[in-house]
């Protein structure tokens, strides 16, 4: 069977921010053997994580792009700009870390929903919420 | 006068930046160490319910939020004018060692090891976490490992790694349960080897930066840590002295009620950050670091095995207290080594399951104190509400602060000793960082890394021409 990581990450304070892990919270019961993970920012403790599944798909907001719309990448593993790597890590970057601390780093894919509202508020704004729901569409087809 | 900027200071938490003066010759006149961050939490929370205060507080760091939720509980502690139970007390106290863990394995093995491992004067490309990571593997999975230990610790507990939301005023929220504890108590034997590993190769390491030893905030200060009757390693309890350089006691038996006596603070006007002196001694000649340094300096023993042999090895380098700045690192394995012991103990007394974990009451005092050592040293949380339990004012005196002065008189040693005339090296710029990564400041980070920005350093002559320019 398929092991699936999905990683949602932002901050519930900043407005649409919190795409990623409200998609998560919503996806949860319909991916029921999906392994879920919410967090504010991507560090290096996950690449082990990363490196035990066969499915990564990191779920995060963007500013860019059309607010209301989501958008799919592939990623492959990929060396920082600059690698300070202390606090936060790039989706790319943990698949390297992943692949070069534990061997391995399984297919992932970069879903982003871009916002409108990223001010410090709590709660997504009407064009964050069209995002959501896209995303949420989208990522049962990615599996 | 020619001047050197650093800005901004690489692997340290938060933004920062340094400027090095040179006089005519090109010799190192006057160096700095400037906070440019400002994080005005003492402000904010005016008006706010006391209660209020420990999961506000926490919002101050992304790395040591639950220093500051322990030390703002304490002081809610305080004005509530209550003892908590024995239970949650000791749950606080694993809650702080597990803190002391992860941050000191990040400051270790993320920050701090690429200097170690790769040398102070190799390329800043390569002289980077990802650096170690593809040289030296083991090292760096032996530093997630570590770090994932304390997060996981903070988690089990707290119900999540950052902001964990269940210490509060009178103790903690809820019991803790046998599986969380024996889930624990599993990592503990990894935990070990790994910091024990890290000891054996970085005890091997240190004759290799003789240089940095000597010249890395090596000079004598006062220490100031937190204290107890049996003159053991305290972090949770305890009360605060200074020490001298010589080991002798200056002051003693210093509470939250008169810290103000023996704590000056003093605004600097080139940094946001505050500089704290003895105030005894007046701004001039109170310089005094904390911090793990300090705390090994303090203690009689640590007060468990391992940590003692490593404590009574550490002891042999001076005569002394140990005054360089660079064992700071020594010390952070150490302080890692005792955390993780003294957690075993407390998981394995059977009053850690106790179900009576929080004392309930309403304010009885106008004014509370909350002191802890925090990673990276004492900290002190000083509020006083009204009579309807509103913060009217609050102060918090935080490590970096108490080590200020000392990190600016480092930062002038270090460019003294490394800074030379008109050419720019990056080793010797680093190793004006690296003096300041010795302390491990937190300037209120929060979320983001400071190194994705860039680092531009400029020697510029009398007249402002152009000498050197370096750029990462």
């Amino acid at each position: 069977m398929t092991r699936v990581l999905l990683i949602g990450y932002g901050n519930s304070l900043r407005g649409d921010d919190a795409i990623g892990p409200m998609a998560l919270e919503r996806l949860h019961t319909q991916l029921g053997n999906a392994e879920f993970l919410s967090c504010h920012q991507l560090t290096p403790e996950l690449a082990e994580r990363v490196a035990a599944c066969d499915l990564a798909l990191f779920v995060d907001a963007t500013s860019d792009g059309e607010p209301g719309t989501a958008d799919v990448k592939l990623l492959s593993p990929e060396l920082p700009d600059e690698a300070s790597l202390t606090h936060h890590v790039q989706p790319a970057a943990l698949l390297e870390l992943a692949l070069t601390l534990y061997g391995r780093a399984p297919r992932a894919m970069l879903v982003t929903g871009a916002g409108a509202n990223f001010e410090n508020i709590e709660g997504l704004s009407e064009k964050g919420q069209e995002a959501l729901d896209e995303i949420c569409r989208v990522i049962p087809t990615l599996i | 006068m020619p001047t050197i900027t650093i800005d901004p200071v690489t692997r340290i938490e938060g933004h920062a930046r340094i400027t090095v003066q040179l006089d005519e010759q090109g010799e190192v006149q006057d160096a700095r160490f400037h906070v440019t961050q400002v994080r005005g939490f003492e402000k904010l929370c005016q008006g706010r319910p006391f209660t209020e205060m420990p999961a506000l507080m926490a919002r101050i760091c992304g790395i040591c939020p639950t220093s500051h939720l322990l030390a703002s509980s304490k002081a809610c502690d305080d004005i509530m004018a209550v003892r908590i139970p024995e239970t949650a007390e000791k749950l606080r106290r694993i809650m702080n060692l597990a803190q002391i863990i992860q941050s000191h394995a990040l400051s270790f093995f993320y920050l701090s090891s690429p200097d170690f491992l790769l040398g102070m004067d190799a390329d800043p490309e390569e002289r980077n976490i990802m650096g170690v990571v593809r040289k030296y593997p083991q090292m760096a999975r032996d530093g997630i490992k570590l770090r994932q230990f304390g997060q996981r610790v903070l988690e089990t507990l707290g119900g999540k790694r950052v902001h964990p939301g269940w210490i509060v005023p009178g103790g903690v929220s809820h019991p803790f349960l046998a599986e969380q504890r024996d889930q624990i108590l599993g990592e503990i034997p990894e935990a070990i080897r790994i910091t024990r590993n890290a000891l054996h190769w970085f005890k091997g390491q240190i004759e290799f930066f003789r240089a940095e030893v000597r010249s890395f905030a090596n000079f004598p200060s006062l220490f100031l840590a937190m204290a107890n009757d049996a003159q053991e390693f305290s972090a949770y309890n305890g009360w605060l002295r200074f020490i001298d350089a010589n080991l002798n006691i200056v002051a003693d038996h210093i509470t939250g009620a008169d810290y103000m006596n023996y704590i000056g603070e003093s605004a600097n006007d080139d940094s946001y950050l505050k500089s704290t002196y003895f105030k005894p001694y007046g701004l001039a000649n109170g310089m005094y670091r904390v911090g793990p340094l300090a705390r090994l300096n303090m203690c009689k023993s640590a007060g468990t095995l391992q940590a003692d042999e490593e404590l009574a090895e550490f002891r042999e380098l001076e005569r002394h207290s140990v005054l360089s700045s660079f064992y700071y690192h020594y010390a952070r394995l150490i302080e890692i080594l005792f955390s993780i012991e003294r957690m075993d103990t407390l998981l394995h007394d059977p009053e850690i399951l106790g179900k009576n974990v929080r004392a309930h009451a309403a304010p009885n005092r106008f004014e509370g104190v909350g002191i802890l050592e925090a990673p990276r040293g004492t900290l002190i949380h000083h509020y006083h509400i009204d009579q309807n339990g509103l913060i009217e004012t609050a102060n918090l005196v935080i490590a970096t602060g108490h080590n200020n002065l000392a990190i600016n008189h480092g930062v002038l040693q270090v460019a003294r000793q490394f800074v030379k005339g008109n050419t720019l090296e990056q080793g010797m710029l680093n190793r004006v960082e690296a003096v300041v990564r010795a302390f491990d400041p937190c300037l209120s980070c929060s979320t983001h890394a400071i190194g994705t920005m860039p680092l531009d350093i400029q020697l510029l002559s009398a007249d402002g021409a152009v000498l050197d320019r370096l750029r990462r």
